[in-house]
């Protein structure tokens, strides 16, 4: 029995890979995606991942949006399980609350692959984030290095105590303490990740700290807020901003290359996508994925935007 | 006191068929959308998506009775999610960091509560500062303080039972968080039909000056009734960490828009003195019901914004066309 799942599952990669596959081949027909806000462009993209992905097999995929609030996605997976899903991929709302669907899903045999997060204490079968802490530092070593590795330097964070929050953090904190002329002066933590938080927030810290010339913004919303702040405080030519995630719309303004916000770690969102369909696959048939499947971010800079606008990983 | 009994027996005669009449229209829309989800999806019908539903809706049913009364003395309380955020702090640093037993964190968390709701009625009653910039104030105010506990950060740990009283559905029906509710629903049902205190809400709410005047305190209600709104808030707080098992100062943002919506939906009048707490429980079973249905239908989160947009204001247009027609 063990094999013959093993040889549909390579089967079901071969064909997927050619892309006519049929639902037959791989078993499930209901997908449920569970995600926090589909306002960001991050999570959008691996939600297309998902669905293109998964339209190819035959699997439908019922999505469902929890616009941040963590109860609402508790609701939201109770309706997806009431709806008989197969499998179950699981991007956890906010920092708290994690552990619930996890536990709902659980309870019915559903397998849940988490994505970007991971709930404390009860982990899915799988989780898949794009790396975060080297990425982070590759990032800040950039930005760092165009400064001249000294100056004042602040950072916009995401939301608390995420995954992301925290290892972005760590990543480009190795890139300051190996800069000695680097002085972290301030950093703010902002609520939902979005462009007007980054603006507002970077704003503030130039009203306080105008000599800055160095800012990380944890993700391109972040960054790309920040960056109009530093225009509209006309500091374009003293400041230059970084980001992270490589949305689609900070990819082409990376490609214009007009603005103080020029480098981001572009993650393999749609690739991510796919990957959870697969793991999804993989875990209602029984075979084992690694715990953590860590797909890399790229460095990308102006010279190398044009091409992830033309097709993101 | 003669005209007090004169006031509140004309307000009977009125409100009987007014109570009716508002909660009908609701109550058959709830109907018919039932009927339809039944037909549009074989995974509604049945005992276990109902219950899922009663537990969907138990932290906004709460808060929207607390609403109820507030909204009929011609109020508002846009604090409620606020007010919710920072009970459940409180509850969370007593239990987990301050490692207090339960019988101290929850009431502990229903305090803090009180006191957020019992100021708000004091600047509006002293002060004379309009409900709705007072309650603004005190979202703001509640907000930080929740924010403040931990900095911004999530608690979790708690006590096992306290997540299994809103996952373990006693005798098959009833988990705790959802038996709350009923009791609370019950309690204010019988309040505002029976008790003098409940009467005098619509009193109040239909013009103050006469109400003063006829011999009921004003103010005092008044106070009371912000207090028992942030208390409702509060205890609506307490069930979400149980359901949630964790609790962070950033929940329950923008739960006074549905609150209200689901106030309005069940036939409550913002201008106040008509309406009542059983077509807001109406309200709030359609807004569960419709969410939960389009889930079930599997509608895309953008349309589903847009859908329950649009009953809102087809629900509020339906009464304000049959009184028209009156």
């Amino acid at each position: 029995m063990k094999l013959d799942l093993k040889s549909m599952l390579a089967a079901t990669a071969v064909v997927a890979a050619a892309g006519t596959a049929s639902a037959q081949g791989v078993g499930i027909e209901k997908i449920g995606l569970a995600v926090p806000n589909l306002q960001a462009d991050f999570f959008n993209q691996i939600k297309l991942g998902v669905e293109g992905y998964a339209g190819k097999l035959g699997i439908e995929v019922i999505v469902v949006d929890a616009k941040n609030d963590t109860a609402t996605q508790v609701s939201q997976v109770q309706d997806l399980i009431t709806q008989g899903i197969d499998a179950f991929i699981y991007i956890p709302a906010g920092a708290a609350a994690a552990a619930v669907p996890t536990r709902l899903a659980r309870a019915e045999g559903i397998p849940v692959i988490n994505v970007d997060r991971e709930p404390d204490g009860e982990p899915g079968d799988t989780v898949i984030y794009g790396e975060n802490v080297l990425s982070a530092y590759q990032v800040c070593s950039h930005i760092i290095g165009l400064a001249g590795g000294e100056g004042k330097m602040v950072i916009v964070h995401g939301q608390k105590g995420t995954t992301p929050e925290v290892q972005r953090f760590q990543g480009c904190k190795r890139a300051i303490d190996e800069n000695p002329g680097i002085e972290l002066v301030a950093q703010q933590w902002s609520q939902m990740w979005s462009p007007d938080e980054g603006f507002s927030i970077a704003q503030n810290m130039l009203q306080a700290h105008p000599d800055v010339k160095v800012i990380f913004g944890q993700a391109d919303a972040l960054a790309m807020g920040a960056a109009k702040a530093v225009e509209v405080a006309g500091f374009t030519d003293q400041i230059v901003v970084g980001g992270y995630d490589g949305d689609v719309a900070a990819l082409e303004s990376l490609a214009e290359c007009d603005t103080p916000f020029i480098v981001t770690a572009t993650q393999s969102t749609q690739a991510m996508g796919v990957l959870a369909v697969n793991s999804a696959i993989a875990v209602y048939h029984g075979a084992s994925v690694p715990a953590r499947q860590i797909p890399n971010a790229v460095l990308t800079t102006c010279d190398n935007a044009q091409e992830f606008v033309e097709k993101h990983p | 006191m003669s005209s007090a009994t004169a006031d509140s027996g004309k307000k009977f005669r009125f409100k009987l068929p007014f109570s009716l009449g508002r909660a009908t229209g609701p109550l058959i829309g709830l109907l018919l959308l039932c009927a339809f989800l039944s037909i549009a999806t074989d995974s509604f019908l049945s005992v276990r998506n109902f219950l899922n539903i009663l537990d969907q809706v138990t932290v906004i049913g709460i808060i929207a009775v607390g609403m109820t009364f507030v909204i009929l003395i011609a109020g508002i309380d846009l604090s409620v999610g606020s007010v919710l955020a920072l009970s459940m702090m409180v509850l969370g640093y007593l239990n987990v960091e301050a490692g207090l037993p339960m019988g101290i964190a929850i009431p502990g968390g229903l305090a803090a509560a009180a006191l957020a709701g019992f100021v708000s009625g004091l600047i509006i009653t002293e002060f004379r500062v309009p409900p709705f910039i007072a309650t603004l104030a005190m979202m703001s105010i509640a907000r930080g303080l929740a924010n403040m506990i931990t900095n911004g950060s999530q608690i979790i740990g708690f006590p096992p039972w306290f997540n299994m009283g809103a996952i373990i559905r006693h005798g098959g029906f009833l988990t705790m968080t959802v038996a709350v509710m009923l009791v609370v629903f019950v309690v204010a049902v019988l309040f505002q039909r029976f008790r003098e205190g409940g009467r005098a809400l619509y009193a109040i709410g239909g013009n103050p000056e006469v109400a003063r005047l006829a011999g009921i305190n004003v103010k005092r209600a008044t106070v009371l009734v912000y207090t028992m709104c942030a208390v409702l808030s509060g205890l609506a707080g307490i069930l979400l960490a149980a359901r949630l098992d964790a609790v962070q100062p950033s929940i329950g943002f923008a739960y006074e828009l549905d609150a209200i919506a689901a106030v309005v939906i069940g036939g409550t009048s913002l201008a106040g003195g008509t309406g009542g707490v059983g077509g807001t429980i109406v309200g709030v079973l359609i807004i569960g019901v419709l969410r939960n249905g389009l889930n079930l239908l599997s509608v895309s989160p953008f349309l589903q914004a847009v859908i329950i947009g649009l009953v809102i204001v087809l629900a509020v247009a339906a009464e304000t066309f049959k009184f028209k027609g009156k």
